[in-house]
């Protein structure tokens, strides 16, 4: 029933900065903050005040980076308290932004994910963003029973808030979705569970 | 010409559904005509790519085959859209060149290849499609969506048999963008759509080690309009139920605990995949089609004892992996077990039996 060797999963860029920007948008979540911090490092003082960053202090390691963030010069620094917030807050950006924009994206996977889907939602090509993977990787996993999201999950197995049902996590990810799957773990005989493991978070 | 027998009888009340308590059953013609999967004793997982031209007598005559089970086939599709949408039919928006390419190649198939049952008249994009079989007499205008009831894929795939996943060509890779997927073998539509290639293969074991998926793009990305190309494939699978799609899982799975050496012949079926890849012309994307065929191990007893006896020996050579990932790991003993007591040991003849001296279906 487990599959294992992620082909699916996603490859991460290294951020750096997109010279053919008009407009920067780095939006990033928790650990994400050090990669961050490290592109505005690398920026000159024109590609800074055309930055805005979209910052959410969410982390599931608890590492916090808005103190060094607030200590450039950009053109704009939003503050947001939840993932969920921040990726609202990018869609919002994004609503209004012009051709030109470029997108930079850190922190966990789930946050990369569901920023991911609101700038493909907006037509922005693959060319157009950098995503950089930051801090632990716990899952984001789509329950395929009942379609619950269930955010930071660590787990092999684990039981689904949505359903109440043991699923599974698959080695198998959706972009689309921007979620891992999740399937019944006692499917074929209830009860009877496969291991459980610590993810590769 | 007809590429199905003149004494086809379409049964029309049959069910692939617990509910409707699994009333399904193949006739002997319609069991010795179907794409038998095992050209040796021992099976190898490969793409076993052909180009798609009739071949045989069976169900390799036709574009794209229909058979006695096509009527309730298409009204099991129209039930699992009812009872769960969203889930089994997505396209994404830019698909819709694509989806007029769909219809237009199944449509031409049907009329050129089973006159008797479907008629496509055109008059410049003025088209009428006739469907005997289903009772259909539609006309519509090729290219204007306006003019159908529905997406011109969801339309033409609703009265066909077998599920049609359309593959975008971006950045050196197919990428999934629409499907009609109401027989689905564990895995998601909704889950896999706008992944690539190499994305929606991930879970299949072995196949990158072997190095069977880059030379199956490459080969495929080549492919041209006209010239299609095909492949079988197989699974096993307990009771003729065709939707077996992850989000159900629950429903269905529960089954393969109550295989036994016993009851196998009656519960476990091969699940037999046809799958002519075409190139789409105006579009550029591929259509990926899956004709699905069940019989059960008991039926292939019945009527084609030779092939009986080379799924056994098939099934007892199979690598544990492959098992797994096809998921019948928990019954495969059983049903090796019950048919080790149909097959005798006599060598059997190698290849498709659409070949010329390939493995024939036996008996009489």
């Amino acid at each position: 029933m487990l599959i294992t060797g992620i082909k699916s999963r996603p490859v991460y860029d290294r951020l750096i900065p997109m010279a053919k920007g008009l407009t920067h948008v780095a939006a990033g979540q928790g650990s994400g903050g050090e990669p961050l911090i490290r592109l505005l490092g690398e920026m000159n003082p024109e590609q800074l005040a055309a930055t805005s960053v979209l910052y959410s202090s969410e982390s599931f390691t608890g590492r916090n980076y808005l103190a060094e963030l607030q200590g450039f010069g950009v053109g704009d620094l939003l503050v947001f308290e939840s993932n969920g917030d921040a990726v609202s807050g990018l869609d919002s950006f994004l609503a209004g932004a012009k051709m030109g924009t470029r997108l930079y994206l850190s922190g966990s996977e789930g946050f990369i994910g569901t920023s991911m889907q609101v700038a493909t939602a907006y037509g922005m090509n693959r060319d157009e963003v950098l995503r950089e993977h930051a801090g632990s990787f716990v899952r984001r996993v789509w329950c395929a029973h009942c379609s619950h999201y269930s955010e930071n999950v660590t787990r092999r197995v684990f039981r689904c808030p949505g359903c109440e049902r043991n699923l599974v996590v698959r080695d198998h990810y959706s972009g689309r979705l921007a979620a891992f799957q999740g399937v019944k773990a006692d499917g074929e005989v209830p009860g009877e569970l496969p291991d459980d493991e610590e993810l590769d978070t | 010409m007809t590429a199905i027998p003149e004494s086809t009888t379409f049964t029309t009340d049959e069910t692939y559904t617990p509910e409707g308590q699994y009333r399904f059953a193949n006739s002997r013609a319609g069991v010795r005509r179907l794409p038998f999967p095992f050209p040796d004793d021992e099976y190898m997982y490969s793409m076993n790519l052909e180009p798609h031209v009739p071949a045989g007598t069976g169900a390799l005559v036709a574009g794209f085959d229909i058979d006695e089970h096509y009527v309730s086939e298409c009204a099991h599709r129209a039930q699992m859209l009812e009872e769960m949408p969203g889930v089994h039919y997505i396209a994404l928006p830019h698909m819709l060149e694509a989806q007029w390419d769909l219809l237009e190649l199944i449509f031409e198939s049907y009329n050129r290849d089973f006159p008797e049952h479907f008629t496509l008249t055109k008059n410049g994009n003025e088209w009428r499609w006739e469907n005997r079989l289903l009772g259909i007499d539609d006309s519509f205008t090729f290219g204007d969506p306006e003019t159908l009831p529905m997406d011109p894929m969801e339309y033409a795939t609703r009265q066909a048999q077998g599920e049609f996943v359309v593959l975008e060509e971006r950045d050196n890779t197919l990428v999934i963008g629409a499907g009609m997927t109401t027989q689905r073998a564990d895995y998601s539509l909704q889950f896999n759509m706008g992944m690539s290639f190499a994305e929606f293969h991930g879970p299949v074991p072995k196949v990158e080690k072997l190095g069977i998926l880059d030379r199956a793009l490459k080969f495929l990305l080549r492919m041209k309009p006209g010239h299609p190309v095909r492949r079988v494939n197989w699974s096993l699978t307990v009771n003729p139920r065709l939707e077996t799609s992850v989000e159900t899982l629950p429903d269905w799975a529960p089954d393969r605990a109550k295989v036994t050496a016993e009851n196998a012949g009656e519960l476990v079926y091969l699940r037999i995949e046809l799958q002519p890849l075409h190139r789409l012309p105006r579009s550029n994307a591929i259509v990926f089609p899956v004709r699905t065929y069940l019989v059960s191990l008991a039926e292939l007893v019945e009527h084609a004892p030779d092939w009986a006896k080379r799924v056994h020996r098939a099934l007892s050579s199979l690598d544990l992996e492959l098992a797994d990932y096809k998921g019948f790991h928990r019954y495969h003993g059983a049903a090796v077990e019950w048919l080790s007591h149909h097959d005798d040991g006599a060598p059997l003849a190698t290849g498709y039996p659409w070949i010329q001296d390939g493995i024939q279906p036996g008996g009489s």
